[in-house]
């Protein structure tokens, strides 16, 4: 490989055995390339290896430069120059890689340094200005001197007082050369922070919770030489008091012990936010790729009930993904590209952000195709002699998603938006689920999140399978059974339900919602006077329930005692006295003073 | 520059063929100064092996940690390692404290006018060569084939193509004289 490379200069030296006068310069031809796409990266204490400020920086690598430049490993993003422009995407031209390469070849000239551009001012500190709030990991982390990729999370209580709104992020790595990306979520659960606790190391080493996440319709996360910028005026999100950010640090060791420690920047405001961006994702979770399969396919597509506008795209997939193509074809049938990878690196991963946001019109199909190659000629594949792989989040395994954030015109269209979105992803999430469980039958909290999405989904048949496991797998736990019950009773197996709900009492004589859930099938199955006293005891033992009130009010009037139910209703109103509930709860008031039942 | 890419070519060449027993008639400055020929060792030695290192290159420093392991292995045993650094723009400090903090273990030498370079005919760092003990040039090239082009690298090497070396020459086996391509920053750089 290193001799080919040679041989290409030596060629062109043999014709020219003298100094080119047409040959590109630095001052002219290079200097201005490297200062507007490289040194952002390629400069003292800056993410990137070397530094490319100076001509000497530059002739000591000339046929390196050459080379990444003609390989198109540099610059490092992999969005074809066919989707954009996106913020801060600079994406070399043939032209310029070849001027790059034949100044290479005619030895790296310096030339007239009158030609030289000036050498760009690089900002210092934080790029988005001062932070209101700086936070990093309580201690530095020891990266070890081997290896090719380690990632590892860590876990920051955000010690904010009451809800602040946040215009942005910033992420400094602390230690540039070898902090390679940054995936940033926030943890409202304890979770997490017991995940970081558990490990005696700083931070942790495995998955992220299902409970970190972004803030809703935000990506957050940090590339080198990438500043996500402040959000515009209006789109500011909230951020809850108790909060703990999740930091996954993805980094690459640099052949000595290295010490690790970032600091994130937040940025509030005072604007409420006006408008609410919606994530919508695009994937597959059926992935099952057969060893030695060159070319998989798979493809996913979404049709936009509302006009929308596409602010940025997220690709998401690991090792074995070859080309990625995001596509919206607008109902007059022109197209649009959201993206394109031809050569996808799982290292060089991005929030690709539109310089203008696209518009679509509403029925417009955004549509997704990830190929990928788990043969034995794939270099990149993790796994040699290839086996069969299938989606996981494990790096052993496969994912093939596009996060889209979209942004509707009003609140109506943003619901309008998020009611045809979520039961799609919820649908994918579950073939995801089951692929988990597969793998981990034993795994109680899969099997409650799984059993709840299927709730969702209306597919109560499969929330009571994943339940019933759970209940097996932990049949001493009263919440389990009382899960279960509920199930049950959604998918109308009524006397199953109240079975369950009964192991729940035995288990746990104080567990209100399990009283509130036996009386109303008791109240439904017209035996008011036994629903009354479970019923009771579920607002005794929980007064802040507002169901149970209300099952309390319709059993009190079931039973001709329209005082107390007139009371029961007036307690729930009080505890939420919110649309659309509140309307619901009025109309009873109004039926139960007058000692009538309610009409339904 | 020509003349230097012409003078690799044909050494190169010539240098598969090395009469038996030869030391190199090179004397290269170690880090005090001194004049040293690369590939002398102690009679009892069976292999020098030859490592083409740069300060500020990283794909040559991600490969301390497997260079240590080597010489700890393989020293004992009797191989002899050099760390040759040809980038003149490199001082005698630099390399004193990219040694340091790398853990790198070895002798090191300079290379200045690439007389070694020329001698082995490498093109990148790093890059090893093995002499077995009667001087021979038996393998030119990379340590593994973790690397398969610059921005590209496997998850794991798959070919230890170095270790294999030292190991068939230390075996007493005999070795079929080869090379390997290497990935690396290019040294013919170092001298513009």
């Amino acid at each position: 490989m290193a001799v080919a490379t040679i041989a290409a200069p030596f060629a062109a030296a043999l014709n020219a055995l003298q100094p080119d006068a047409a040959a590109p310069t630095f001052a002219r031809d290079i200097a201005p390339i490297l200062f507007a796409r490289c040194v952002t990266c390629h400069n003292p204490g800056g993410p990137a290896p070397f530094s490319l400020l100076t001509y000497a920086d530059a002739r000591q690598r000339a046929t390196l430069i050459a080379t990444a430049a003609r390989n198109r490993f540099m610059p490092p993003w992999k969005a074809s120059r066919s989707s954009g422009p996106f913020v801060g995407q600079h994406p070399l031209s043939e032209d310029e890689i070849d001027r790059i390469a034949r100044w290479a070849a005619a030895g790296a000239p310096e030339g007239d340094r009158k030609h030289l551009p000036q050498t760009p001012r690089l900002a210092e500190g934080w790029q988005l200005g001062k932070p209101d709030l700086i936070v990093s990991p309580a201690e530095p982390y020891t990266l070890r001197a081997d290896g090719t990729d380690v990632f590892r999370i860590f876990v920051i209580p955000l010690p904010t007082r009451g809800s602040r709104l946040v215009r942005g992020v910033e992420f400094r790595p602390g230690n540039p050369r070898v902090v390679h990306h940054a995936n940033l979520r926030l943890d409202r659960t304890e979770t997490s922070r017991r995940y970081d606790a558990d490990d005696p190391e700083p931070g942790y080493d495995g998955l992220i919770a299902h409970s970190a996440a972004f803030p809703e319709g935000h990506f957050l996360g940090w590339t080198p030489g990438q500043v996500a910028p402040l959000l515009p005026k209006g789109l500011s999100w909230l951020l809850d008091e108790g909060t703990d950010l999740v930091v996954e640090l993805h980094m690459r060791p640099s052949g000595k012990t290295e010490a690790v420690r970032p600091s994130i920047g937040f940025y509030f405001g005072d604007d409420l936010p006006e408008r609410m961006p919606v994530m919508l994702r695009l994937g597959r979770q059926s992935i099952d790729i057969p060893p030695g399969e060159a070319s998989y396919s798979i493809t996913d597509s979404f049709v936009l009930p509302v006009e929308v506008e596409v602010l940025a795209v997220q690709p998401h997939s690991h090792q074995r993904a070859r080309h990625v193509t995001g596509i919206a074809t607008l109902p007059d049938g022109t197209t649009r590209r959201l993206i394109e990878i031809d050569d996808w690196d799982f290292r060089w991963q991005h929030v690709y952000r539109f310089v203008s946001p696209l518009t679509l019109p509403r029925d417009t199909t955004l549509s997704l195709r990830y190929t990928f190659d788990n043969s034995a000629g794939n270099p990149r594949n993790p796994i040699l002699p290839p086996r069969r792989v299938v989606w996981g989040q494990r790096s052993a395994d496969e994912m093939g998603d596009l996060w889209i954030q979209l942004l509707a015109r009003s609140a109506l269209d943003r619901a309008t938006l998020v009611d045809r979105i979520r039961p799609k992803v919820l649908a994918e999430d579950v073939i995801g689920f089951e692929r988990m469980i597969a793998s981990e039958p034993d795994d109680v909290a899969l099997r409650n999140d799984a059993a709840q999405v299927y709730l969702e989904l209306g597919r109560p048949a499969e929330a009571v399978a994943h339940f019933a496991a759970a209940a097996r797998l932990h049949p001493e736990a009263a919440p389990g059974h009382f899960n279960l019950g509920t199930a049950l009773a959604v998918a109308g197996r009524t006397d199953e339900a109240v079975d369950q709900f009964r192991l729940a009492l035995r288990l746990d004589p104080r567990y209100g919602r399990a009283y509130n859930n036996l009386g109303g099938i008791l109240l439904q199955r017209g035996r008011a006077d036994e629903a009354l006293h479970h019923l009771r005891e579920a607002v005794r033992l929980d007064r802040t329930n507002v169901q149970a009130h209300i099952n309390l009010a319709d059993a009190y009037a079931a039973l001709g005692q329209f005082d107390l139910a007139v009371r029961a209703v007036e307690a729930a109103l009080r505890l939420d006295p919110r649309e659309p509930a509140s309307s619901a709860l009025r109309a009873r008031l109004s039926a139960y003073r007058q000692r009538q039942p309610l009409t339904r | 520059m020509l003349i230097q890419r012409i003078s690799i070519a044909l050494i190169a060449a010539c240098v598969m063929n090395a009469p038996l027993g030869a030391a190199s008639q090179l004397r290269l400055p170690n880090l005090r100064g001194e004049l040293v020929d690369p590939l002398a060792r102690p009679a009892s030695a069976k292999a020098v092996v030859v490592v083409f290192l740069s300060v500020a290159c990283p794909i040559s420093n991600r490969y301390a940690p497997e260079l240590r392991r080597l010489h700890d292995h393989f020293s004992p045993r009797g191989v002899v390692f050099r760390l040759v650094y040809p980038n003149p723009a490199e001082s005698t400090e630099a390399i004193r404290r990219h040694l340091s903090e790398y853990g790198y273990r070895g002798l090191a030498l300079k290379d200045p006018r690439h007389e070694l370079v020329a001698l082995v005919g490498a093109t990148v760092t790093p890059e090893a060569a093995v002499y077995d003990a009667n001087g021979r040039l038996v393998y030119r090239g990379r340590i593994d084939d973790l690397y398969v082009h610059i921005g590209l690298q496997r998850p794991k090497a798959t070919s230890p193509d170095l270790e294999r070396t030292l190991a068939t020459v230390l075996a007493g086996g005999a070795v079929q004289p080869g090379t390997t391509p290497a990935v690396g920053c290019f040294i013919a750089d170092f001298l513009r």
